[in-house]
C-alpha cells in the first residue's frame, strides 16, 4: 500500500516563530488521486504543500513524495508546482514562460499542448504583464504541467479564474488524474472540494477530518460541505 | 485643500518609517558616517608627496634650493643618490626627485641654472605641488644672487603620463572600471529581487534546478550584458574621451570584465538580505561609497590616514581601481608583480561571492 502512495506524510509539525503552522499532521495520498486540501486562510495549507516541494523541511515527522523522502531535488522533475500568486516573468511571452519552465525541468517539447489546455494559444505571444488576473493564472499552470509530472501541487489554483473556465479546469484536472497524475489542491472554494475524490479538513495546523466528501459531510451529520466544515471547525470559522 | 486629509497622508509616511529601522538608520547613521569618514580622510592624511634629493653640486647654489625644499610644507623630503631615483619612482616611495648636476653652481655664475626634475606622473594631484615647491625654491636661489639675472630651465621629465596628463587622465582609468561595477552591481541586485517578489525564485526552488545552476546562470546572463557595456565604456573612453592609455586594451578589458562578474556576485548576494527594491536601493550608498572614497580612485590609498589604508587594503574595487591605474597609466602587463596580486585579489572576490550566493539562496526563501 505505501509504495502505492504518491504522497505519504506522517505527524509532520512545523513552527515558524511562537506561531504552529502545522501540529502533527498525517495524511496519505494515492497515486492518481485527486485529494482536496480544505481550510481557512492562514490553516497550513500553504506550509504542507511547501514542504511536498521541499522548499520548507518538517521539524519533526517524514514527508515522502513518489517514495522519496524531501526534501530531495531529483524527485522534483516529477513535481508540477503551482504557487498561490501566478509566478511568472511579466516580460515575457506566454509561450517564453512555459518554454522557460519547460526547460528547467529537462522537457522542450509539450509547450504548445500546456498552452491550448489552459486556453492561451491566441495570446501565447502576449507579454504577460499585458494578460488579466485569470489569464495569468492559467499561464500559471500551464508552466506547472508543461513537463507532465506524476504529481501536480495546487495552491488556490482557481482563484481569479471565471466559473467557465474554472469548470473547464476541473475536467483537465479529472482527465490527468485518470491518466495517473495524482493532485493535490488547496482551497477554501466549496464546491471545488465536492470534486476532489478526498479531503482532508485543515485548521490551526491541525487534521480536523479526513475523507470523501460524503464520508465528511456523514462524520459532521450536515447535507452539505459548508456547513460539516463549519461544524467541524467549530464556530465562528471564516470558511 | 483639507487640512485633515495632508496630515493624514504625513502621519501614515511616519508611522510606516517609524517601523523601517532600515530606512531610519539610513537617514540619520549613514549621513554621518560617510561625512565622517570623508572629514577623516581629507583632514586625517597628513602625508604630502616625498621628493628624493640628489645634490652632487660641489658649489653653494645646490644647497640653497636644497635647503628651501627642505623647508617647503608641500613636499617632504629625502636625500638619495641620482642612480637610484627612477627605481624608487616605480616602486612609489618617491613622487619625485631632483637632481642638481656638479657644475649646477658653476652653471649658475652664468646665469642659467637647469636642475634636473624626475616626475612619476602618475597623479596630477601630486606633480603639481611638487612642481610648485621648485619653483618657489628657486625663486629663493634667485633672489640670492642680487644683480645677476638667473635664467631658470629645469628639466622636468615625466616617468609616466607627460606635461599634458591631466585630471581625467588619471581619474579616467579608475571610473572605466567603477562605472561598469556601479552599474551592474545595481541591475542584478533589483532583478534578482524580482525574482523573489514576483514569486518565481519560489518556483525555480520547487523545480530540480540546483542552487549553483541558478546563481551560474544568472551570472552568465548578466556578465553577456556587463562585457557589452565594458565594451562601450572602453571604446567611448579611449576613442571620444581620449583617456590616456599606454597599456594593452585586451588587458583592460579583461580586469573590467573581471570587475562585472564581480558585481553580478555582489548583487545577487545582497539581494538575500534585501526583501523589496527599496531596500535593495539602500544598499547603494553603504556599499558603494565607501568603496568609492577608500579605493583609491579620489584620494590615492597612501595618502589615506593609516587606520583607513587597512580598510582600503581589504576592499576589492582598491585592488580593481590599481590595476587598471597600472596599466593604462604606467602600461603595467601581467609580469608585473603588482598587477599579478591586482588581478588575483580580484579573481579571489569573484571566487568568494559565487561560493557566498549560492551558500545562502536557499536559506533565505523560506
Amino acid at each position: 500500500m505505501s509504495e502505492q502512495s504518491a504522497v505519504d506524510v506522517e505527524n509532520v509539525s512545523r513552527s515558524f516563530g511562537a506561531v504552529k503552522a502545522l501540529d502533527g499532521v498525517s495524511l496519505k495520498v494515492r497515486r492518481g488521486e485527486i485529494y482536496g486540501l480544505l481550510g481557512p486562510n492562514g490553516a497550513g495549507k500553504t506550509t504542507l504543500i511547501r514542504m511536498l516541494v521541499g522548499l520548507l523541511e518538517a521539524q519533526t515527522g517524514t514527508v515522502t513524495v513518489l517514495g522519496r523522502r524531501m526534501p530531495d531535488i531529483d524527485v522534483l522533475r516529477h513535481v508540477g508546482y503551482m504557487t498561490q500568486q501566478a509566478a511568472l516573468y511579466p516580460g515575457l511571452s506566454v509561450e517564453e514562460n512555459v518554454r522557460f519552465f519547460a526547460a528547467i525541468n529537462g522537457v522542450e517539447d509539450g509547450v504548445k499542448e500546456a498552452i491550448e489546455m489552459v486556453d492561451l494559444y491566441q495570446r501565447r505571444a502576449s507579454e504577460v504583464s499585458t494578460l488579466s488576473g485569470g489569464m495569468r493564472q492559467r499561464c500559471s499552470l500551464a508552466c506547472a504541467l508543461v513537463h507532465r509530472p506524476q504529481l501536480l501541487l495546487l495552491d488556490e489554483p482557481t482563484v481569479g479564474v471565471d466559473p467557465q473556465l474554472r469548470v473547464q479546469f476541473w475536467e483537465d484536472f479529472r482527465r490527468m488524474a485518470e491518466s495517473g497524475t495524482t493532485i493535490i489542491v488547496s482551497s477554501h472554494v466549496m464546491d471545488e472540494a465536492e470534486r476532489c475524490q478526498r479531503l482532508g479538513l485543515i485548521q490551526y495546523g491541525k487534521m480536523l477530518a479526513e475523507g470523501t466528501p460524503g464520508e465528511i459531510r456523514d462524520i459532521a451529520g450536515s447535507s452539505n460541505l459548508e456547513d460539516a466544515f463549519l461544524k467541524l471547525a467549530g464556530t465562528g470559522v471564516r470558511a | 485643500m483639507s487640512a485633515r486629509r495632508v496630515a493624514a497622508i504625513t502621519r501614515r509616511l511616519l508611522q510606516q518609517f517609524r517601523r523601517d529601522r532600515r530606512t531610519l538608520a539610513l537617514l540619520f547613521v549613514a549621513p554621518i558616517v560617510l561625512l565622517g569618514l570623508l572629514g577623516y580622510l581629507i583632514r586625517g592624511s597628513a602625508s604630502v608627496p616625498v621628493v628624493g634629493i640628489a645634490n652632487e653640486d660641489q658649489g653653494p647654489a645646490g644647497a640653497t634650493i636644497v635647503a628651501a625644499l627642505e623647508h617647503s610644507s608641500a613636499i617632504s623630503t629625502t636625500t638619495i643618490s641620482a642612480s637610484d631615483g627612477d627605481s624608487k619612482l616605480k616602486d612609489g616611495s618617491l613622487a619625485a626627485y631632483v637632481v642638481f648636476p656638479s657644475d649646477f653652481s658653476q652653471r649658475a655664475q652664468t646665469g642659467t641654472i637647469a636642475p634636473e626634475m624626475h616626475l612619476e606622473g602618475s597623479q596630477p594631484g601630486t606633480t603639481a605641488p611638487v612642481l610648485q615647491a621648485l619653483q618657489e625654491a628657486l625663486v629663493t636661489l634667485a633672489s640670492q644672487a642680487p644683480g645677476a639675472s638667473l635664467r631658470v630651465q629645469p628639466q622636468v621629465s615625466y616617468l609616466y603620463g607627460g606635461p599634458g596628463f591631466d585630471t581625467l587622465d588619471y581619474f579616467g582609468a579608475a571610473f572605466i572600471g567603477l562605472v561598469v561595477f556601479f552599474l551592474v552591481f545595481v541591475v542584478t541586485i533589483v532583478s534578482f529581487l524580482n525574482e523573489r517578489s514576483q514569486g518565481t525564485l519560489e518556483r525555480l526552488m520547487a523545480s530540480p534546478l540546483r542552487r549553483g545552476e541558478i546563481v551560474l546562470g544568472y551570472m552568465l546572463g548578466f556578465s553577456v550584458l556587463a562585457l557589452v557595456q565594458s565594451i562601450e565604456v572602453l571604446v567611448f573612453s579611449l576613442a571620444v574621451l581620449k583617456v590616456h592609455n599606454s597599456g594593452n586594451v585586451a588587458l583592460i578589458f579583461g580586469i573590467e570584465a573581471l570587475m562585472a562578474i564581480a558585481a553580478v556576485n555582489l548583487g545577487i548576494f545582497l539581494s538575500m538580505f534585501a526583501r523589496t527594491e527599496f531596500q535593495a536601493v539602500q544598499f547603494i550608498p553603504l556599499v558603494i561609497v565607501p568603496q568609492f572614497l577608500l579605493s583609491g580612485i579620489l584620494f590615492s590609498v597612501s595618502s589615506e590616514p593609516k587606520p583607513l589604508q587597512v580598510l582600503s587594503d581589504v576592499l576589492p574595487l582598491t585592488y580593481a581601481v590599481s590595476g587598471l591605474r597600472d596599466v593604462m597609466v604606467k602600461g603595467a602587463d601581467l609580469s608585473w608583480g603588482s598587477l599579478q596580486l591586482d588581478v588575483g585579489v580580484v579573481f579571489a572576490f569573484v571566487v568568494v561571492l559565487i561560493v557566498a550566493g549560492t551558500a545562502t539562496l536557499r536559506r533565505r526563501i523560506a
